[in-house]
């Protein structure tokens, strides 16, 4: 393998451990609108331990994974007993806030960042993305997995049937913080350089978009997403200037040809008035008819 | 003395100042079927999401089994052996038939903290084979690899039933199980609820339809605008002058 090919499979292998570990929350119909920063703490812990501490790469990626799930169980537990607008803002200001505090931070080169990890492999990230996809088999034909698509289906229902959904919810989320800040850090030593700013709204946004494009019905359409919109810039390189409108025109084509995404029944509707209008809805409120 | 399994104790709730329920108190005597009437807006639903945790009353206790569970949410309501049925059905529709049932058990289900164990299909005998004997006694196990939503009401609304039950309750709360059947299903319905009775479980079923509550109550509760009008046996219940007027009123 060129190193090119080789730059070109580790970014598409980091894209598609942000997509599955996104995927994990998404499969609860909890939609985080701030991964990047759990990608930033697990960039950031492992370069702190790699460069300054001389810790093995793989030491220090579990170590980014653990944090990460703390601060994720933490954000989680907050956020994640409220209306899932409540959680879209407060996982983008968390991110937010993450960004500032790192800008501000000598320790880790404040704005212009931390220099000189290195180590991300092929066989690296080839492994991580095995172990969360054996991961992710087993859960998809768990109980607990069945428990996540209840609470995406309805949540009044979940609890009717003794699921505590809050603590439900936060296991999940904390679980695909941790994946995201295990690909932050592999990620870290691929670039070689890290910077706040790496890790802002649009890197959050294209996470989203990995899994809302592949659908969020099987762990497999999130890896779908994450290499079409990991390729899409790279084939449609001699479209130079045009590729983003392009690339925007297709997203707009394909969530009104299958709003389920690439992937997934079509009997299912992800995006309709009714996940609108639950948008607005706090979960507590019994309704009208219960 | 009566054997009461639950009691809702002077249930007042108001929604930004409008009282839907008054002061009305229920008691559930273990083994009963317990019918609540009233019509359209009398607060039924209300009563029975206060008695299934869904809405924290605004004044009142709630208790199980001598037990004060006003402040507990309907997950932790559950496991003591309590669970509902909704009025607008609310089946996990992109799930399959089995699946629902499965959830219904949840509360039995061993699932630790980032455990995988058991999985749908294994590693649980005992609650699989629970699961396909529910769905056998409900007549669904044809469908059972169906998502729910593509059911016909009517199984939809056996399908919720048997979620509920698959939960192991001592108490199910049942919110107008008769609408929108067809006439033959809500005569299936009767012996249905007869037959869970005798299995051992008190029933409390809202209802609208009086034929219903008539054939299969014990002990009925008359609500009318949010209060408690009369409680009695069906037949001194329904015929009273007072609830004659609360329907023909309205
Ligand atoms: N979530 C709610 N917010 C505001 N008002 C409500 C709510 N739920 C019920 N109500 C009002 O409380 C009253 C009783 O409603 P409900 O319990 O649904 O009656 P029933 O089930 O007997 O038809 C009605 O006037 C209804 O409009
Ligand atoms: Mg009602």
């Amino acid at each position: 393998m060129d190193a090119y090919t080789e730059a070109v499979v580790i970014r598409l292998g980091i894209a598609i451990l942000l997509a599955l570990g996104y995927w994990i929350t998404a499969a609860t119909g909890k939609f985080s609108f701030g991964h990047a920063a759990f990608m930033a703490i697990g960039a950031y812990t492992a370069a702190i331990l790699t460069v300054n501490f001389e810790w093995s790469l793989a030491t220090s990626m579990l170590i980014s994974g653990l944090t990460a799930a703390v601060a994720g169980a933490f954000i989680g537990w907050i956020a994640l007993r409220l209306s899932i607008l409540y959680l879209a803002i407060i996982t983008f200001a968390f991110a937010e806030i993450v960004k500032i505090l790192l800008d501000s931070w000598d320790y880790v080169g404040g704005a212009s960042g931390l220099f000189g990890m290195r180590g991300t492999t092929v066989e690296l990230v080839a492994m991580c993305i095995g172990v969360v996809i054996v991961y992710l088999f087993f859960l998809a034909r768990s109980r607990k997995g069945l428990s996540y698509e209840a609470i995406r289906e309805d949540e009044q229902a979940a609890r009717a049937c003794g699921l505590g959904v809050t603590g439900i919810s936060v296991e999940a989320f904390a679980v695909s913080a941790a994946i995201t800040g295990v690909a932050g850090a592999l990620s870290a030593h691929e670039t070689l350089i890290i910077t706040p700013s790496q890790f802002g709204a649009p890197q959050s946004l294209l996470i989203i978009l990995f899994v809302v494009l592949g659908g969020v019905q099987y762990f497999w359409g999130a890896i779908v997403g994450a290499v079409v919109l990991t390729m899409l810039p790279i084939w449609f390189d001699f479209l130079d200037n045009y590729y983003q409108i392009t690339y925007g025109l297709l997203f707009v084509v394909l969530m009104i040809l299958r709003p389920q995404g690439i992937i997934g029944r079509s009997t299912e509707r992800r995006f309709n008035l009714g996940a609108l209008k639950k948008l607005a809805s706090s979960r507590n409120g019994a309704g009208r008819d219960g | 003395m009566a054997d009461l399994q639950m009691r809702a104790l002077d249930i007042t709730k108001h929604f930004q100042g409008v009282a839907a329920l008054t002061d009305v108190t229920l008691e559930v005597e273990r083994g009963s079927i317990h019918g609540v009437v009233g019509p359209n807006g009398a607060g039924k639903t209300t009563l029975l999401n206060v008695m299934s945790g869904f809405l924290s009353p605004s004044q009142g206790v709630v208790e199980l089994d001598g037990r004060d569970i006003t402040r507990l949410t309907p997950q932790k309501r559950v496991p003591l052996g309590l669970t509902r049925t909704f009025q607008n059905l609310r089946l996990f529709g992109g799930l399959t038939v089995r699946e629902n049932v499965l959830l219904g058990q949840h509360s039995h289900a061993r699932t630790g903290f980032l455990s995988l164990w058991p999985l749908r299909t294994a590693g649980d005998k005992e609650l699989d084979c629970e699961a396909d004997h529910a769905l056998e006694s409900f007549g669904l196990t044809e469908y059972r690899s169906r998502p729910a939503a593509t059911l016909p009401y009517g199984l939809q609304k056996q399908l919720e039933i048997a979620r509920a039950v698959s939960a192991k309750p001592r108490l199910l709360l049942m919110d107008e199980p008769a609408a929108g059947m067809t006439a033959q299903e809500r005569l299936d319905l009767v012996p249905r609820i007869r037959s869970l009775r005798d299995e051992g479980l008190t029933v409390v079923i809202v209802e609208h339809d009086m034929d219903v509550i008539a054939t299969v109550c014990d002990v009925v509760t008359v609500l009318n605008f949010g209060r408690s009008l009369i409680e009695g046996t069906p037949a001194d219940a329904l015929s009273s002058a007072e609830v004659r007027t609360a329907y023909l009123g309205t």
